[in-house]
Protein backbone atom coordinates (compact mmCIF):
# COMPACT_ATOMS: atom_id res chain seq x y z
CA UNK A 1 0.00 0.00 0.00
CA UNK A 2 2.91 2.61 0.97
CA UNK A 3 4.45 1.70 -2.20
CA UNK A 4 1.33 2.53 -4.60
CA UNK A 5 1.28 5.93 -2.94
CA UNK A 6 4.73 6.90 -3.18
CA UNK A 7 4.85 5.76 -6.51
CA UNK A 8 1.69 7.75 -7.66
CA UNK A 9 2.57 10.95 -6.25
CA UNK A 10 5.98 10.80 -8.03
CA UNK A 11 4.16 10.03 -11.30
CA UNK A 12 1.27 13.33 -10.51
CA UNK A 13 4.75 15.50 -10.14
CA UNK A 14 6.65 14.35 -12.85
CA UNK A 15 3.60 15.11 -14.84
CA UNK A 16 3.03 18.77 -13.41
CA UNK A 17 6.31 19.54 -13.82
CA UNK A 18 7.27 18.79 -17.20
CA UNK A 19 3.90 20.39 -18.52
CA UNK A 20 5.00 23.71 -16.96
CA UNK A 21 8.50 23.29 -18.14
CA UNK A 22 7.22 22.54 -21.74
CA UNK A 23 4.55 25.30 -21.58
CA UNK A 24 7.51 28.32 -20.57
CA UNK A 25 10.26 26.90 -22.72
CA UNK A 26 7.49 27.41 -26.15
CA UNK A 27 7.58 24.09 -27.49
CA UNK A 28 4.17 22.64 -27.51
CA UNK A 29 1.11 21.30 -29.58
CA UNK A 30 -2.38 22.31 -29.18
CA UNK A 31 -4.59 23.33 -31.52
CA UNK A 32 -4.35 26.13 -33.47
CA UNK A 33 -7.06 28.97 -34.01
CA UNK A 34 -6.68 29.91 -37.29
CA UNK A 35 -6.32 26.09 -38.27
CA UNK A 36 -8.77 26.66 -41.07
CA UNK A 37 -7.14 28.78 -43.03
CA UNK A 38 -7.56 28.08 -46.88
CA UNK A 39 -4.30 27.88 -48.65
CA UNK A 40 -3.33 29.89 -51.92
CA UNK A 41 -2.95 27.00 -54.18
CA UNK A 42 -6.02 25.99 -56.16
CA UNK A 43 -7.24 29.22 -55.11
CA UNK A 44 -8.43 29.30 -51.56
CA UNK A 45 -11.32 27.25 -49.87
CA UNK A 46 -10.06 23.71 -50.27
CA UNK A 47 -9.42 22.56 -46.52
CA UNK A 48 -10.76 19.02 -46.47
CA UNK A 49 -13.32 20.16 -43.04
CA UNK A 50 -14.27 23.05 -44.16
CA UNK A 51 -15.51 21.32 -47.59
CA UNK A 52 -17.13 18.02 -45.78
CA UNK A 53 -18.81 20.76 -43.50
CA UNK A 54 -20.17 22.81 -46.21
CA UNK A 55 -21.40 20.51 -48.64
CA UNK A 56 -23.09 18.03 -45.88
CA UNK A 57 -26.51 19.74 -46.54
CA UNK A 58 -26.61 21.97 -49.35
CA UNK A 59 -30.06 22.03 -50.79
CA UNK A 60 -29.28 24.38 -53.76
CA UNK A 61 -26.67 22.53 -55.43
CA UNK A 62 -27.87 18.73 -55.20
CA UNK A 63 -24.97 17.34 -57.02
CA UNK A 64 -22.21 17.40 -54.17
CA UNK A 65 -24.06 17.07 -51.53
CA UNK A 66 -25.53 14.28 -49.15
CA UNK A 67 -28.45 16.26 -47.69
CA UNK A 68 -28.04 15.23 -44.34
CA UNK A 69 -27.88 17.81 -41.54
CA UNK A 70 -25.39 15.45 -39.37
CA UNK A 71 -21.68 15.39 -40.77
CA UNK A 72 -20.13 12.68 -39.29
CA UNK A 73 -23.10 9.84 -40.69
CA UNK A 74 -22.71 11.57 -43.82
CA UNK A 75 -19.14 10.73 -43.91
CA UNK A 76 -19.11 7.50 -42.59
CA UNK A 77 -21.70 5.74 -44.61
CA UNK A 78 -21.57 8.07 -47.94
CA UNK A 79 -18.17 10.09 -48.41
CA UNK A 80 -16.16 7.42 -47.27
CA UNK A 81 -18.48 4.49 -47.50
CA UNK A 82 -15.92 1.92 -48.39
CA UNK A 83 -14.29 2.15 -45.06
CA UNK A 84 -17.61 1.04 -43.64
CA UNK A 85 -17.56 -1.82 -45.51
CA UNK A 86 -14.36 -3.56 -45.15
CA UNK A 87 -14.84 -3.00 -41.03
CA UNK A 88 -18.15 -4.60 -41.39
CA UNK A 89 -16.31 -7.29 -43.26
CA UNK A 90 -13.55 -7.73 -40.08
CA UNK A 91 -15.83 -7.77 -37.28
CA UNK A 92 -18.13 -10.49 -39.07
CA UNK A 93 -14.61 -12.07 -39.16
CA UNK A 94 -13.93 -12.08 -35.37
CA UNK A 95 -17.76 -13.44 -34.83
CA UNK A 96 -16.93 -15.82 -36.74
CA UNK A 97 -13.92 -16.91 -35.71
CA UNK A 98 -15.18 -16.71 -31.96
CA UNK A 99 -17.78 -19.45 -33.58
CA UNK A 100 -15.15 -22.09 -34.53
CA UNK A 101 -13.53 -22.06 -30.95
CA UNK A 102 -16.59 -23.14 -29.40
CA UNK A 103 -17.11 -26.96 -31.34
CA UNK A 104 -16.94 -29.64 -29.46
CA UNK A 105 -20.06 -29.44 -27.09
CA UNK A 106 -22.33 -32.12 -26.40
CA UNK A 107 -25.96 -31.35 -25.33
CA UNK A 108 -26.59 -29.03 -22.44
CA UNK A 109 -28.90 -30.65 -20.33
CA UNK A 110 -30.91 -28.83 -17.60
CA UNK A 111 -30.69 -29.52 -13.90
CA UNK A 112 -34.28 -29.40 -12.07
CA UNK A 113 -34.83 -26.64 -9.52
CA UNK A 114 -35.07 -22.28 -9.73
CA UNK A 115 -32.45 -20.65 -12.20
CA UNK A 116 -31.79 -17.21 -11.73
CA UNK A 117 -31.74 -14.81 -9.10
CA UNK A 118 -34.28 -13.74 -7.04
CA UNK A 119 -38.28 -12.74 -8.09
CA UNK A 120 -37.31 -8.57 -7.24
CA UNK A 121 -34.93 -8.78 -9.99
CA UNK A 122 -36.75 -10.68 -12.45
CA UNK A 123 -39.70 -8.24 -12.40
CA UNK A 124 -37.33 -4.93 -12.29
CA UNK A 125 -35.44 -6.73 -15.54
CA UNK A 126 -39.15 -7.42 -16.91
CA UNK A 127 -39.48 -3.30 -17.51
CA UNK A 128 -35.98 -2.03 -17.60
CA UNK A 129 -35.17 -4.25 -20.33
CA UNK A 130 -38.31 -2.88 -22.99
CA UNK A 131 -36.93 0.43 -22.55
CA UNK A 132 -33.44 -0.51 -23.05
CA UNK A 133 -34.41 -1.70 -26.83
CA UNK A 134 -36.87 1.06 -26.98
CA UNK A 135 -34.31 4.21 -26.37
CA UNK A 136 -31.33 1.71 -28.52
CA UNK A 137 -34.37 1.88 -31.54
CA UNK A 138 -34.49 5.86 -31.30
CA UNK A 139 -31.28 6.91 -31.65
CA UNK A 140 -30.65 4.20 -34.79
CA UNK A 141 -33.49 5.42 -36.57
CA UNK A 142 -32.94 9.25 -35.88
CA UNK A 143 -29.02 8.82 -36.99
CA UNK A 144 -29.32 11.40 -40.12
CA UNK A 145 -30.96 14.32 -37.56
CA UNK A 146 -28.90 13.89 -34.63
CA UNK A 147 -26.02 12.16 -33.21
CA UNK A 148 -26.37 8.65 -33.79
CA UNK A 149 -27.09 5.79 -36.03
CA UNK A 150 -26.42 2.54 -36.80
CA UNK A 151 -23.40 1.21 -34.67
CA UNK A 152 -24.15 3.76 -31.57
CA UNK A 153 -28.07 2.14 -31.19
CA UNK A 154 -27.14 -1.77 -31.94
CA UNK A 155 -24.17 -1.48 -29.16
CA UNK A 156 -26.85 -0.03 -26.59
CA UNK A 157 -29.40 -2.78 -27.51
CA UNK A 158 -27.09 -5.27 -26.83
CA UNK A 159 -27.04 -4.76 -23.16
CA UNK A 160 -30.66 -6.17 -23.34
CA UNK A 161 -29.37 -9.44 -24.14
CA UNK A 162 -26.90 -9.55 -21.45
CA UNK A 163 -29.07 -8.84 -18.89
CA UNK A 164 -31.53 -11.37 -19.71
CA UNK A 165 -28.52 -13.81 -19.86
CA UNK A 166 -27.20 -13.05 -16.37
CA UNK A 167 -30.48 -12.67 -14.53
CA UNK A 168 -33.15 -15.53 -15.89
CA UNK A 169 -30.19 -17.80 -17.06
CA UNK A 170 -29.08 -19.33 -20.61
CA UNK A 171 -31.91 -22.48 -20.25
CA UNK A 172 -34.96 -19.65 -20.35
CA UNK A 173 -33.30 -18.60 -23.68
CA UNK A 174 -33.10 -22.17 -24.79
CA UNK A 175 -36.91 -22.59 -24.21
CA UNK A 176 -37.71 -19.91 -25.69
CA UNK A 177 -36.12 -21.39 -29.47
CA UNK A 178 -33.90 -18.53 -29.36
CA UNK A 179 -30.75 -20.36 -30.60
CA UNK A 180 -27.37 -19.29 -31.96
CA UNK A 181 -28.59 -20.32 -35.89
CA UNK A 182 -31.21 -18.20 -35.34
CA UNK A 183 -28.90 -14.68 -34.23
CA UNK A 184 -26.84 -16.66 -37.02
CA UNK A 185 -29.85 -16.00 -39.35
CA UNK A 186 -30.96 -12.82 -38.58
CA UNK A 187 -27.05 -11.11 -38.68
CA UNK A 188 -26.89 -12.95 -41.99
CA UNK A 189 -30.20 -11.11 -43.24
CA UNK A 190 -28.69 -7.73 -42.20
CA UNK A 191 -25.45 -7.75 -44.11
CA UNK A 192 -27.24 -8.68 -47.09
CA UNK A 193 -29.56 -5.87 -46.80
CA UNK A 194 -26.10 -3.23 -46.81
CA UNK A 195 -25.12 -5.08 -49.93
CA UNK A 196 -28.35 -4.64 -51.39
CA UNK A 197 -28.52 -0.88 -50.86
CA UNK A 198 -25.06 -0.34 -51.87
CA UNK A 199 -25.28 -1.81 -55.05
CA UNK A 200 -28.88 -0.44 -55.63
CA UNK A 201 -28.35 2.66 -57.79
CA UNK A 202 -26.37 0.57 -59.78
CA UNK A 203 -29.39 -1.69 -60.50
CA UNK A 204 -31.19 1.47 -60.97
CA UNK A 205 -28.78 2.10 -63.59
CA UNK A 206 -28.68 -1.36 -65.38
CA UNK A 207 -32.98 -1.18 -65.68
CA UNK A 208 -33.50 2.57 -66.86
CA UNK A 209 -29.91 2.29 -69.37
CA UNK A 210 -27.73 4.39 -67.82
CA UNK A 211 -24.63 4.37 -66.04
CA UNK A 212 -24.56 5.25 -62.02
CA UNK A 213 -21.44 3.99 -59.21
CA UNK A 214 -21.80 2.07 -56.35
CA UNK A 215 -22.14 3.70 -53.19
CA UNK A 216 -24.14 6.35 -54.88
CA UNK A 217 -26.64 8.94 -52.90
CA UNK A 218 -27.81 11.21 -54.99
CA UNK A 219 -27.20 12.80 -58.54
CA UNK A 220 -23.34 13.59 -59.83
CA UNK A 221 -22.36 15.46 -62.16
CA UNK A 222 -18.82 14.13 -63.71
CA UNK A 223 -16.49 14.97 -66.42
CA UNK A 224 -13.55 17.46 -67.09
CA UNK A 225 -15.86 20.85 -67.93
CA UNK A 226 -18.67 18.85 -65.86
CA UNK A 227 -20.97 18.72 -69.17
CA UNK A 228 -21.64 14.83 -67.95
CA UNK A 229 -24.87 14.28 -65.81
CA UNK A 230 -26.00 11.00 -64.07
CA UNK A 231 -29.92 11.33 -62.86
CA UNK A 232 -30.33 8.55 -60.78
CA UNK A 233 -30.31 8.62 -57.13
CA UNK A 234 -32.75 7.54 -54.17
CA UNK A 235 -35.44 10.16 -52.75
CA UNK A 236 -34.23 11.96 -49.97
CA UNK A 237 -37.49 13.03 -48.88
CA UNK A 238 -40.35 10.83 -48.41
CA UNK A 239 -43.78 12.77 -47.68
CA UNK A 240 -42.34 15.85 -46.41
CA UNK A 241 -39.95 13.94 -43.91
CA UNK A 242 -36.11 14.00 -44.43
CA UNK A 243 -34.56 10.66 -44.80
CA UNK A 244 -31.60 11.33 -47.08
CA UNK A 245 -31.07 8.83 -49.51
CA UNK A 246 -29.42 5.46 -48.75
CA UNK A 247 -28.46 6.42 -45.11
CA UNK A 248 -32.09 5.56 -43.30
CA UNK A 249 -31.82 2.25 -44.82
CA UNK A 250 -28.06 1.75 -43.76
CA UNK A 251 -28.92 2.32 -40.34
CA UNK A 252 -31.82 0.09 -39.83
CA UNK A 253 -29.86 -2.79 -41.41
CA UNK A 254 -26.64 -2.02 -39.05
CA UNK A 255 -29.19 -2.15 -35.73
CA UNK A 256 -30.52 -5.88 -36.25
CA UNK A 257 -26.79 -6.99 -37.56
CA UNK A 258 -24.66 -5.55 -34.50
CA UNK A 259 -27.11 -6.41 -32.38
CA UNK A 260 -27.29 -9.97 -32.85
CA UNK A 261 -23.70 -10.58 -33.66
CA UNK A 262 -22.95 -9.52 -29.69
CA UNK A 263 -25.79 -11.65 -28.64
CA UNK A 264 -24.30 -14.95 -30.45
CA UNK A 265 -21.18 -13.97 -28.12
CA UNK A 266 -22.41 -13.91 -25.13
CA UNK A 267 -24.84 -16.95 -25.72
CA UNK A 268 -21.63 -18.54 -26.39
CA UNK A 269 -19.89 -17.23 -23.00
CA UNK A 270 -22.37 -18.70 -21.19
CA UNK A 271 -22.13 -22.12 -22.10
CA UNK A 272 -21.20 -23.98 -18.31
CA UNK A 273 -17.56 -25.84 -18.23
CA UNK A 274 -19.05 -28.95 -17.24
CA UNK A 275 -20.47 -29.11 -21.23
CA UNK A 276 -16.42 -29.03 -22.15
CA UNK A 277 -15.13 -31.35 -19.83
CA UNK A 278 -16.41 -35.17 -19.74
CA UNK A 279 -16.15 -36.41 -23.40
CA UNK A 280 -16.39 -32.88 -25.77
CA UNK A 281 -13.61 -33.04 -28.22
CA UNK A 282 -10.71 -31.29 -28.17
CA UNK B 1 -16.74 36.33 -13.88
CA UNK B 2 -13.82 33.93 -15.30
CA UNK B 3 -13.67 33.09 -18.86
CA UNK B 4 -15.42 30.42 -19.91
CA UNK B 5 -12.94 29.35 -21.81
CA UNK B 6 -10.33 29.11 -18.61
CA UNK B 7 -12.35 26.78 -17.10
CA UNK B 8 -13.14 24.31 -19.23
CA UNK B 9 -9.49 23.67 -20.30
CA UNK B 10 -9.10 23.07 -16.24
CA UNK B 11 -12.14 20.70 -15.66
CA UNK B 12 -10.36 18.88 -18.85
CA UNK B 13 -6.95 18.84 -17.15
CA UNK B 14 -8.13 17.41 -14.08
CA UNK B 15 -9.98 14.65 -15.74
CA UNK B 16 -6.92 13.92 -17.32
CA UNK B 17 -4.95 13.46 -14.08
CA UNK B 18 -7.73 11.50 -12.58
CA UNK B 19 -7.51 9.38 -15.00
CA UNK B 20 -3.79 8.95 -15.10
CA UNK B 21 -4.66 7.46 -11.07
CA UNK B 22 -7.42 5.45 -12.33
CA UNK B 23 -4.83 3.29 -15.31
CA UNK B 24 -2.22 3.17 -12.49
CA UNK B 25 -4.15 1.58 -10.12
CA UNK B 26 -5.64 -0.93 -12.51
CA UNK B 27 -2.20 -1.79 -13.95
CA UNK B 28 -0.77 -2.20 -10.27
CA UNK B 29 -3.29 -4.30 -8.59
CA UNK B 30 -3.12 -7.82 -7.85
CA UNK B 31 -6.52 -8.90 -7.35
CA UNK B 32 -8.29 -9.27 -10.85
CA UNK B 33 -11.65 -8.27 -10.08
CA UNK B 34 -10.76 -4.65 -8.56
CA UNK B 35 -8.17 -4.28 -11.80
CA UNK B 36 -11.41 -4.43 -14.14
CA UNK B 37 -13.07 -2.02 -12.40
CA UNK B 38 -10.43 0.21 -12.02
CA UNK B 39 -10.47 0.08 -15.79
CA UNK B 40 -14.10 0.97 -15.80
CA UNK B 41 -13.50 4.16 -13.79
CA UNK B 42 -11.34 5.32 -16.60
CA UNK B 43 -13.49 4.59 -19.17
CA UNK B 44 -16.19 6.77 -17.39
CA UNK B 45 -13.45 9.58 -17.30
CA UNK B 46 -12.79 9.64 -20.77
CA UNK B 47 -16.49 9.48 -21.87
CA UNK B 48 -16.52 12.72 -20.12
CA UNK B 49 -13.58 14.19 -21.83
CA UNK B 50 -15.42 13.25 -24.99
CA UNK B 51 -18.03 14.96 -24.29
CA UNK B 52 -16.65 17.80 -23.61
CA UNK B 53 -14.23 17.77 -27.08
CA UNK B 54 -17.50 18.06 -28.59
CA UNK B 55 -17.66 14.26 -30.15
CA UNK B 56 -21.32 12.95 -29.09
CA UNK B 57 -21.30 10.61 -31.57
CA UNK B 58 -17.98 8.53 -30.00
CA UNK B 59 -19.44 9.62 -26.57
CA UNK B 60 -22.65 7.20 -27.85
CA UNK B 61 -20.24 4.28 -28.52
CA UNK B 62 -17.93 4.88 -26.24
CA UNK B 63 -20.58 4.12 -22.80
CA UNK B 64 -22.16 1.19 -23.38
CA UNK B 65 -18.81 -0.81 -25.19
CA UNK B 66 -16.58 0.06 -22.52
CA UNK B 67 -18.87 0.29 -19.25
CA UNK B 68 -21.52 -2.04 -19.99
CA UNK B 69 -20.01 -5.17 -21.89
CA UNK B 70 -15.94 -5.19 -21.93
CA UNK B 71 -16.21 -5.77 -17.92
CA UNK B 72 -19.15 -8.41 -18.52
CA UNK B 73 -17.29 -10.04 -20.84
CA UNK B 74 -14.16 -9.98 -18.28
CA UNK B 75 -15.77 -10.62 -15.37
CA UNK B 76 -17.14 -14.05 -17.08
CA UNK B 77 -13.43 -14.75 -18.06
CA UNK B 78 -12.03 -14.54 -14.53
CA UNK B 79 -14.86 -16.61 -13.13
CA UNK B 80 -14.15 -19.58 -15.68
CA UNK B 81 -10.26 -19.20 -14.89
CA UNK B 82 -8.20 -18.12 -12.10
CA UNK B 83 -8.81 -14.54 -10.19
CA UNK B 84 -5.47 -13.44 -8.62
CA UNK B 85 -2.58 -12.65 -10.47
CA UNK B 86 0.79 -14.42 -8.58
CA UNK B 87 3.78 -11.82 -9.71
CA UNK C 1 3.50 35.09 -16.76
CA UNK C 2 2.60 31.95 -18.23
CA UNK C 3 -0.21 31.26 -20.42
CA UNK C 4 -2.69 29.42 -18.53
CA UNK C 5 -5.06 28.04 -21.68
CA UNK C 6 -1.47 26.67 -22.87
CA UNK C 7 -0.68 25.14 -19.56
CA UNK C 8 -3.57 23.22 -19.32
CA UNK C 9 -4.27 21.60 -22.59
CA UNK C 10 -0.50 20.78 -22.93
CA UNK C 11 -1.39 18.85 -19.34
CA UNK C 12 -4.20 16.97 -21.34
CA UNK C 13 -1.61 15.96 -23.87
CA UNK C 14 1.15 14.94 -21.30
CA UNK C 15 -0.91 12.83 -19.43
CA UNK C 16 -1.94 11.08 -22.16
CA UNK C 17 1.36 10.24 -22.97
CA UNK C 18 1.68 8.50 -19.39
CA UNK C 19 -1.59 6.77 -20.24
CA UNK C 20 -0.20 5.40 -23.29
CA UNK C 21 3.41 4.46 -21.29
CA UNK C 22 1.69 2.71 -18.55
CA UNK C 23 -0.37 0.48 -20.33
CA UNK C 24 2.91 -0.40 -22.48
CA UNK C 25 4.61 -1.82 -19.41
CA UNK C 26 1.70 -3.15 -18.57
CA UNK C 27 1.81 -5.62 -21.71
CA UNK C 28 4.83 -6.78 -21.43
CA UNK C 29 5.65 -7.36 -17.29
CA UNK C 30 2.74 -8.38 -16.13
CA UNK C 31 2.39 -12.61 -16.34
CA UNK C 32 -1.65 -12.97 -16.18
CA UNK C 33 -2.81 -12.55 -19.60
CA UNK C 34 -6.17 -11.51 -18.28
CA UNK C 35 -4.27 -7.99 -17.08
CA UNK C 36 -2.45 -8.34 -20.86
CA UNK C 37 -6.16 -7.66 -22.15
CA UNK C 38 -7.04 -5.12 -19.79
CA UNK C 39 -3.50 -3.10 -20.47
CA UNK C 40 -4.35 -3.80 -23.93
CA UNK C 41 -7.83 -2.11 -23.94
CA UNK C 42 -6.38 1.14 -22.29
CA UNK C 43 -3.71 1.46 -25.20
CA UNK C 44 -6.49 1.63 -27.77
CA UNK C 45 -8.51 3.79 -25.67
CA UNK C 46 -5.91 6.19 -25.69
CA UNK C 47 -4.61 6.42 -29.06
CA UNK C 48 -8.17 6.95 -29.85
CA UNK C 49 -8.42 10.11 -27.50
CA UNK C 50 -5.21 11.35 -29.36
CA UNK C 51 -7.01 11.89 -32.36
CA UNK C 52 -9.82 13.45 -30.98
CA UNK C 53 -7.61 16.15 -29.68
CA UNK C 54 -6.38 16.54 -32.89
CA UNK C 55 -10.08 17.56 -34.21
CA UNK C 56 -10.62 20.19 -31.62
CA UNK C 57 -10.27 24.12 -32.10
CA UNK C 58 -10.28 26.87 -29.92
CA UNK C 59 -12.74 29.56 -29.53
CA UNK C 60 -12.45 32.58 -32.05
CA UNK C 61 -13.65 35.17 -29.00
CA UNK C 62 -14.28 34.59 -25.37
CA UNK C 63 -18.48 34.66 -26.33
CA UNK C 64 -19.54 32.22 -28.71
CA UNK C 65 -18.28 28.35 -28.18
CA UNK C 66 -17.55 25.87 -30.47
CA UNK C 67 -20.30 23.75 -31.76
CA UNK C 68 -20.56 19.66 -32.07
CA UNK C 69 -21.01 18.86 -36.30
CA UNK C 70 -24.47 18.71 -36.19
CA UNK C 71 -26.78 21.58 -38.37
CA UNK C 72 -29.87 21.58 -35.84
CA UNK C 73 -32.08 23.97 -37.55
CA UNK C 74 -31.77 23.02 -40.92
CA UNK C 75 -35.24 24.35 -42.37
CA UNK C 76 -34.19 27.67 -42.55
CA UNK C 77 -31.16 28.47 -43.49
CA UNK C 78 -29.33 31.63 -45.74
CA UNK C 79 -25.75 30.84 -47.14
CA UNK C 80 -24.15 33.28 -44.77
CA UNK C 81 -25.11 30.75 -42.16
CA UNK C 82 -23.44 27.82 -43.91
CA UNK C 83 -20.21 29.66 -43.67
CA UNK C 84 -19.97 31.00 -40.63
CA UNK C 85 -20.70 27.02 -39.71
CA UNK C 86 -18.03 26.04 -41.91
CA UNK C 87 -15.24 28.19 -41.12
CA UNK C 88 -15.23 29.55 -37.50
CA UNK C 89 -17.77 27.43 -35.27
CA UNK C 90 -17.81 23.28 -35.75
CA UNK C 91 -15.00 21.33 -34.75
CA UNK C 92 -13.49 19.00 -37.73
CA UNK C 93 -16.17 16.30 -38.56
CA UNK C 94 -13.29 13.61 -40.27
CA UNK C 95 -11.08 12.41 -36.87
CA UNK C 96 -14.30 11.61 -35.50
CA UNK C 97 -15.70 9.38 -38.49
CA UNK C 98 -11.88 7.49 -38.47
CA UNK C 99 -11.63 6.82 -34.88
CA UNK C 100 -15.85 5.42 -34.95
CA UNK C 101 -13.94 2.52 -37.54
CA UNK C 102 -11.12 2.07 -35.31
CA UNK C 103 -13.23 1.69 -31.78
CA UNK C 104 -15.16 -1.32 -33.86
CA UNK C 105 -12.19 -3.18 -35.49
CA UNK C 106 -10.23 -2.81 -31.65
CA UNK C 107 -14.00 -4.18 -30.12
CA UNK C 108 -13.78 -6.94 -32.83
CA UNK C 109 -9.90 -8.39 -31.82
CA UNK C 110 -10.11 -7.94 -28.01
CA UNK C 111 -13.44 -10.27 -27.76
CA UNK C 112 -11.38 -12.79 -30.24
CA UNK C 113 -8.77 -12.82 -27.61
CA UNK C 114 -11.18 -13.74 -24.79
CA UNK C 115 -12.21 -16.46 -26.42
CA UNK C 116 -8.45 -17.57 -27.26
CA UNK C 117 -7.35 -17.32 -23.50
CA UNK C 118 -10.53 -19.44 -22.40
CA UNK C 119 -9.37 -22.51 -24.88
CA UNK C 120 -5.80 -21.62 -23.23
CA UNK C 121 -6.67 -22.29 -20.09
CA UNK C 122 -8.65 -25.60 -21.38
CA UNK C 123 -6.06 -27.19 -22.25
CA UNK C 124 -2.74 -26.49 -20.15
CA UNK C 125 -4.90 -25.57 -16.80
CA UNK C 126 -3.48 -21.90 -15.88
CA UNK C 127 -3.37 -18.77 -16.99
CA UNK C 128 0.68 -17.54 -15.99
CA UNK C 129 2.70 -17.21 -19.02
CA UNK C 130 6.08 -18.48 -17.36
CA UNK C 131 3.96 -21.85 -16.37
CA UNK C 132 3.03 -22.31 -19.59
CA UNK C 133 6.40 -21.40 -20.79
CA UNK C 134 7.94 -23.98 -18.37
CA UNK C 135 5.28 -26.86 -19.78
CA UNK C 136 7.24 -25.96 -23.24
CA UNK C 137 3.84 -24.83 -24.78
Amino acid sequence: MNRDVIGLIVLLALIIGFSLLLSIAGKYYIPNPESRKPTEIFGGNNQLAYLYLKYTYYPNDTSRTVLSPEAVTAIVWDFRGLDTLFETTVFYLAIIGALALGRGLIKIEKPVGEHGLSIIVKTVTRLTSVLIVTVAASIALHGHLTPGGGFQGGSAAAVAPLLILIIFSIYYFLEKGISKTLMLIIRSIGLIVIGLVAISCFIIGVIQGSEAFVFQNQRKIVGVYGEHSIEVSLPSHIAGELISGTLWFFNIAEFFAVMAGFTIVFMLLFVPEKAFREGGGK
Amino acid sequence: MINLELLLYAFMALLSISSVIAVYLAIFEKKLVRAVVFSAIQSTLYAILYYLLMAPDIALVYIPVSVGLYPAVILILIRKTEGEEKV
Amino acid sequence: MIDLYVYFLTLVMVSMVANTALSIYGIFFRPSMIKKIIALTILGDTANTFAIIIGYKRWVNPETPVTTPVLLNYTNINKTYIEEFAKMRAVDPLPQALVLTAIVIGLAVNLYLVFLTLQTYRLYGTTDVREIRRLRG
